[in-house]
């Protein structure tokens, strides 16, 4: 133990300074976090609330329109997962019937579950596969792109009001199947570059996994 | 440059040898303090190598590295085509060149496939088992149909206990069964018997076939289930066989462990098709299941 002790305080500085080196590069990588100079300390509380919630609707924006990926790479958060996740399980939770069965729907807490652990064991896959993505920028994606088929959601839950016929049942499965597509084909865009080549299918393919089941969800969701 | 995660950095890196002493020695010290203590000076980590391999679940003790996410990176380091080669092997065998097991998946036993071959089972078991509930109830006046999410619960239990305790158990009995033949035979053994991870790849692998059958036995015809089942059960316990035939030759109890392999296949596929598909014809309130039975009384 001493012997080792002594011997590593005998390695010269410039071994340590190479391994500063390699550790300043990802502080070097975000002058934006830098260059931000304005003072948030004495602004309203509007203002600091409009502007979080103008990111996390510009970040909506930009998963319905899937252009330009750096707005939900680079600036992460989980508030538009965390509303999209509630609303979901707020919706789809099954309602407790007159005598005190459930009505086969899920609990408000399976969809939380669902959700949040789909998208980290997602996200662990792809980390596994050897995807260089940080853990919550991915989490961030997949909770984000559930913006379609949350949209599809609300949709059905409106068509549900009406009596129901065959032809408004393949209205749902539509609006539900378009969800799925179109979530799938967003998080794709946005995920897909961060993984090398010839493994791509198989960090897609969990993707659509768990698009697929909260599409499920949704269309199978009847309970009027 | 952004996304570079702090795991990374703060893992033990492969500098030279001679300043790899101290990460080295954090392991060494953690668990063989007097084994390795003359060998600091090697790189003591590719003698943890090895042994990770052979019984990561029983001793994770021995590598550092087991919490992390790049011990697990070497079980998921496979590419599309060769998902698709092994998915191919696990249905039609003659397929794929004749010593595809011992090179490929006893060489290099991934987890992806087993891991989601088993989710997509489960969720398509969940979504089909609710399609044929739906067609089997579909045309019965004043009926409610309801999905029942629990199937999925119910569904990943039987699953998940089937590709992990299977395996185990069969990785037991090669090990043991095949142990009393000689003491000579060993070395011999050690390398033919298949590892945990390969026999956890294999069954994993095994499953695939149940996925498309799932979506087939929503069809309500009672005689064309039974045939689905015999088939699933015949076709991939037969390939299982055929893969692990080597080394199931050398066990003691060969005809047994055969039967049992057979045997388990076969219940897994009939449980699946008896609870998840297949309603009685005879429409009694107290023989439907609890979804159902709540969906018509009001």
């Amino acid at each position: 133990m001493t012997s080792f002790d002594t011997k590593y305080d005998m390695y010269p500085a410039g071994d340590v300074g190479v391994v500063e080196g390699e550790m300043n590069i990802p502080s070097q990588g975000v002058p934006s976090g830098n260059s931000m100079e304005f003072n948030t300390l004495d602004e309203p509380i509007k203002e600091t609330f409009l502007r979080d919630l103008r990111a996390v609707g510009n970040k909506f924006y930009h998963v319905l329109i899937p252009r330009e990926k750096s707005s939900l790479l680079k600036e992460w958060d989980l508030w538009g997962p965390l509303l999209l996740c509630t609303l979901m399980a707020t919706i789809l939770q099954g309602t407790e019937a007159a005598d005190n069965t459930n009505d086969g729907g899920p609990e408000f807490a399976e969809v939380f579950v669902l959700v949040w652990i789909g998208a980290a064991v997602v996200t662990i896959n792809s980390k596994l596969l050897g995807g260089n993505i940080s853990f919550f920028q991915s989490v961030c994606v997949l909770g984000y792109c559930m913006f379609p088929i949350a949209l599809s959601l609300v949709l059905c839950r409106v068509i549900l009001f009406s009596t129901q016929t065959t032809f408004l049942f393949f209205l749902r499965l539509v609006l539900s199947m378009v969800g799925f597509i179109w979530a799938t084909f967003a998080a794709t865009k946005f995920l897909g570059d961060s993984q090398p080549e010839g493994k791509k299918a198989l960090a897609v393919y969990p993707i659509c996994l768990f698009y697929f089941i909260l599409s499920w969800l949704v269309v199978s969701h009847s309970n009027v | 440059m952004a996304n570079v995660n702090t795991g990374e950095l703060l893992d033990f890196q492969d500098y030279s040898p001679d300043h790899n002493n101290r990460s080295a020695r954090i392991d060494v010290e953690a668990v063989h303090t007097n084994q390795y203590n003359n060998t600091m000076s090697n790189p003591n980590y590719s003698f943890e190598e090895p042994k990770a391999i052979d019984e990561p679940e029983a001793a994770p003790q021995t590598n550092h590295n087991f919490w992390t996410i790049e011990y697990y990176q070497k079980y998921f380091d496979v590419h599309t085509n060769e998902v698709v080669e092994r998915i191919i092997s696990s249905v039609l065998p003659q397929k794929v060149s004749r010593n595809f097991f011992d090179e490929r998946i006893k060489g290099k036993p991934d987890l992806y496939g087993p891991v989601w071959i088993s989710v997509t089972l489960i969720f398509t078991i969940a979504v089909s088992g609710n399609i044929a509930s739906y067609l089997h109830n579909a045309n019965k006046k004043g009926f409610v149909w309801r999905y029942d999410f629990h199937l999925v619960s119910i569904a990943a239990t039987a699953i998940t206990c089937y590709v992990w305790l299977v395996p185990l158990a069969l990785w037991a009995a090669l090990k043991w069964t095949t142990n009393t033949d000689g003491h000579d035979e060993i070395e011999n053994q050690d390398a033919k018997s298949p590892t945990m991870m390969s026999l956890f790849c294999l069954y994993g692998y095994s499953l695939s076939i149940y996925i498309p059958v799932a979506v087939l036995w929503t069809i309500q015809v009672f005689w064309l289930q039974w045939l689905f089942v015999l088939m699933a059960a015949f076709v991939s316990g037969a390939v299982l066989i055929f893969w692990l035939m080597p080394a199931l030759r050398k066990s003691k109890y060969f005809v047994i462990l055969i039967g049992s392999i057979l045997g388990f296949h076969f219940l897994l596929a009939a449980g699946f098709m008896l609870y998840f598909f297949h309603q009685p014809s005879t429409i009694e309130p107290d023989v439907v299941g609890p979804a159902t039975v709540k969906a018509l009384s009001p």
